[in-house]
């Protein structure tokens, strides 16, 4: 009897001491280990997770760690039969410590685990579930290596899932990478590491980061720089030498949500050097046009003339450097401009502004500079300062450099027109293409000065300054007036015929605002802005009011789609219609190429009409959780996904994920 | 205290990315550290003869497990039998876990038991950064001929339990073992695991 409890007594030891030396109190993770449904169904699977909760400042890691620390190990014990799926990870947070890059959680965060029950438990069996994690936790200073031993039983039963623990679940969800659907490609050439994603330009993106999973391809703690190209995102960082036949990452995407995705080695172009350069060159030749126009601006061509007459005055050596100088100012404070206006797009690019022309709200401010340009043009009201500037430039203190600067800063708001034209280009080139529009029209507004300078002959055959300068800016108002109407036809497809309304009486308000400060200009009244900056707020004000028309809509009217549901698939499958049900999101090229060459076609949509085919759209952008468990219901991990329901058949067919008109029309004939 | 790093010829110097890693196959960098005595001490100085280095912080948990477990002085004690010079580097900064003055890091030798050729320590992290030391502990090996033969961990199971290492493959002792019997290194890169070195913030 007394060896029998001294056995007993020995073996309590034993089993409370681990418990005892891991008191969740004394580690730095507190985790809870908890099931989706307590009450699995044979033969079916449990999501299984692991609620984490690092104390203030310290981090967990993730699957792969970044250039220091380790990867969670999971040591389970389950009932016969059981198995447990690997650990999946939420999207991770970088943390760049004294050079090297961790990849980290620094708050709460639950990794999930899927478990496969068997079938042909009975009812009520118990399942011991139990694991020991072994995991790192570090500050930013010091690290320590926990484990957690964690336990639960769940009891086979009906796989019921409570409406609380569902909530619970769907949010941790939302931060688990969802599959991108579509093959990435990579490419390593030299120590320069390149990625292109397709992801359409519609879907936005902001933070972008490429987590990688495997190991040793990229340089961790190198910056990674992103740019958007139509449908591919391309990512360029440092890569480490050797080769790998694949690579696996997560991409973020912004506000902690990413797209899990695999990469196959292949011909990744540079950001295409040789097109981008005929593009800026097309641009600063377009910009030095526009400079040499500046000139006959009623408020910079006095100036020309001044500066042309003093230089008649000076000998030819002297002149010519004076020109050199002038130019040298001119240049220098347009492209000081343009640096000022870089440095304003990349403030507006970190907080999640894409300066695309596929973002309508970029066309309404652009449709408003436009229209105000073109009303300037036409002399609905001023914007120069034209007697400061000929004082400045006709004294010639602080050299011919000081006044080119000058003449070019002082005649910015008169240079208006052109210069707006090159913000607008700006906006939306590559950041040496926006400075070498600047500079194009610094040159091209010193080049009259420079031609004078040079080739004395031509200081007899310059232009009088008479109103013959009043009709070209007139005429030049012209074409201002129509670009400002291509502006409105593009927000109008991007943003519909609400959009394009809102944005055209933005536009009028605007005009009126300044037509009422053109007619306070007019008579000399003082405050004769504040009308026009009234207006202009207002008006700007409608960006708020413009959003983009979802595309996914007008095809869904057309090809007569629903949105999917499974009450209104239940629905149409008891009235004995037969279903074709797909689901897509934004940021799938796969599936928006399968809409465009496919669904989206007369004949595939007139076999689907004549055949009576309801046709039901899931659009999970948004990553629904509902959807998503439909989707994984059919052994997908996300989009794209064409589900065939046949009458009489309780199964659906699923299809390839590249679909052809004939999969559809020959089935739609049957 | 003089801190150098420049490698051993101009023309490498070229190949080799300033402030990267070393590339395994290549002539390792060389370098000049202060010891835990206070004296210079230079790669070059060893070149005819193998050199191990390992990257140290007394305060990892991660460097404990080998230290702890005797692992890394029997590590140690069998590549100083075959000829092979160990330098045990640190490259904590001062006001970090880990970073030890001279007469500290001869304390940590003597309690540990360790028999290193040397101790040398790089507060500033210009060797360690030199070399591309992200973990501790870290492992590199450079054969007689000044080239890099081996960089990463120390072996397969990238965990802080000692119970692993009974059952790790030991990467260090497998390639003194290989060069030893005149084969090349067959696991020449591994991936490095444990805490990060405490470089001082730039």
């Amino acid at each position: 009897m007394r060896l029998v409890s001294f056995i007993v007594v020995t073996l309590l030891a034993l089993i409370a001491w681990p418990a005892a030396a891991q008191a969740p109190g004394q580690r730095h993770i507190a985790i809870d280990l908890v099931a989706e449904s307590d009450r699995p169904a044979a033969g079916s699977e449990v999501t299984l997770a692991f609620v984490s909760r690092p104390q203030a400042g310290w981090h967990g890691y993730w699957r792969n760690p970044g250039d220091a620390g380790v990867e969670t190990q999971a040591a389970w014990t389950l009932p016969a039969g059981v198995t447990a799926g690997p650990i999946v990870y939420p999207v991770p947070h970088r943390l760049l410590i004294a050079g090297l890059m961790n990849y980290v959680y620094e708050g709460p965060f639950t990794q999930f685990v899927t478990l496969t029950v068997p079938a042909g438990l009975a009812a009520g069996t118990a399942l011991p579930i139990a694991v020991k994690l072994d995991y790192l936790v570090c500050t930013n200073e010091i690290c320590v290596p926990e484990s957690a031993s964690l336990a639960t039983t769940l009891t086979v039963g009906d796989g019921a899932v409570t409406a609380e623990r569902r909530a619970e679940f769907d949010g941790w969800r939302r931060a688990i990478p969802k599959p991108l659907g579509s093959p990435a490609t990579f490419a390593v050439d030299g120590d320069r590491f390149r990625l292109a994603v397709p992801f359409p330009a519609a879907a936005a993106a902001k933070d972008v980061y490429f987590f990688p999973i495997t190991d040793g391809v990229i340089d961790y703690a190198a910056p990674q720089s992103v740019t958007r190209d139509g449908d591919l995102l391309m990512i360029e960082t440092k890569a480490k030498p050797g080769r790998h036949p694949t690579l696996e990452g997560v991409l973020h995407t912004g506000d902690g949500q990413g797209f899990s995705l695999t990469a196959a080695p292949g011909a990744v172009a540079a950001p295409a050097p040789a097109m981008a350069w005929n593009a800026a060159l097309i641009a600063f030749a377009g910009a030095v046009l526009g400079g040499l126009i500046l000139n006959v601006m009623p408020c910079v061509f006095p100036i020309l003339s001044l500066k042309a007459l003093s230089l008649a005055k000076a000998n030819a050596a002297e002149g010519k450097a004076e020109a050199i100088a002038y130019t040298l100012g001119v240049v220098l404070v347009c492209v000081a401009l343009g640096g000022v206006l870089l440095a304003l797009r990349a403030g507006g690019a970190s907080v999640g502004w894409a300066f695309q022309l596929q973002d309508p709200r970029v066309i309404l401010v652009l449709l408003l500079l436009v229209t105000g340009i073109a009303f300037n043009l036409a002399g609905l009201f001023e914007l120069a300062a034209p007697g400061m500037a000929n004082r400045m430039a006709a004294s010639g203190r602080g050299g011919a450099f000081m006044t080119g600067a000058l003449a070019a800063f002082v005649a910015t708001p008169c240079t208006g027109p052109f210069m707006g034209a090159a913000l607008g280009a700006a906006l939306v080139l590559p950041w040496w293409g926006a400075l070498a529009v600047f500079a194009g029209l610094g040159l091209g507004l010193a080049l009259p000065f420079l031609l004078i300078a040079f080739i004395p002959a031509l200081r007899r055959r310059l232009p009088k300054p008479g109103a013959w300068m009043e009709t070209m800016r007139r005429i030049l108002s012209v074409p201002m007036f129509l670009t400002a109407l291509a502006l409105a036809w593009v927000l109008g497809k991007q943003a519909g015929v609400d959009g394009m309304t809102i944005g055209l009486a933005a536009a009028t308000l605007l005009a009126a605002g300044l037509w009422w400060t053109g007619l306070r200009q007019a008579k000399g009244r003082a405050l004769a802005w504040l009308p026009g900056t009234v207006a202009a707020v207002i008006a700007l004000a409608a960006v708020g009011a413009i959003t983009r028309a979802p595309p996914a809509q007008a095809g869904v009217a057309a090809s007569g789609a629903e949105p999917f549901s499974e009450a209104r698939l239940a629905e149409l499958r008891a009235a004995g219609r037969p279903v074709f049900a797909y689901f897509t999101a934004d940021w799938c090229v796969t599936c928006k190429v399968n809409e465009k060459a496919v669904i989206e076609t007369a004949a595939v949509r007139d076999a689907l009409a004549k055949g009576e085919v309801a046709v039901l759209v899931g659009d999970w952008t948004d990553g629904d959780p509902v959807l998503g468990r439909f989707i994984s219901a059919h052994n997908r991990a996300g989009v794209p996904l064409y589900l065939w329901y046949t009458n009489g058949r309780p199964k659906p067919e699923v299809l390839p994920q590249l679909l052809t008109q004939a999969m559809l029309t020959g089935r739609a004939g049957s | 205290m003089r801190l150098a790093f420049a490698t051993i010829a101009l023309a490498t110097a070229l190949a080799v990315p300033a402030a990267a890693e070393q590339v395994t196959g290549t002539p390792a960098g060389n370098f000049k550290l202060t010891d835990m005595s206070g004296r210079t001490v230079e790669l070059a100085q060893f070149k005819g003869k193998t050199v191990v280095l390992e990257w140290n912080n007394p305060g990892c948990p991660f460097v404990q497990k080998h230290y702890n477990s005797g692992n890394m002085q029997k590590t140690q004690a069998a590549a100083r039998a075959q000829g092979a010079v160990w330098l045990t580097i640190n490259s904590g900064a001062p006001g970090k876990q880990g970073y030890m003055t001279g007469p500290e890091a001869q304390a940590f030798v003597a309690k540990e038991k360790a028999t290193p050729t040397n101790y040398l320590l790089d507060p500033r992290g210009v060797v360690g950064k030199g070399y591309g030391a992200k973990t501790t502990p870290q492992m590199f090996i450079i054969d007689a001929k000044g080239t890099l033969v081996y960089q990463g961990g120390i072996d397969d199971k990238p965990t802080a339990n000692t119970a692993d290492i009974a059952t790790a493959r030991n990467h260090v002792t497998a390639a003194l073992d290989e060069m030893k019997a005149g084969k090349p290194v067959s696991v020449a890169e591994s991936r490095p695991y444990g805490c990060s070195v405490k470089y001082p913030e730039s």
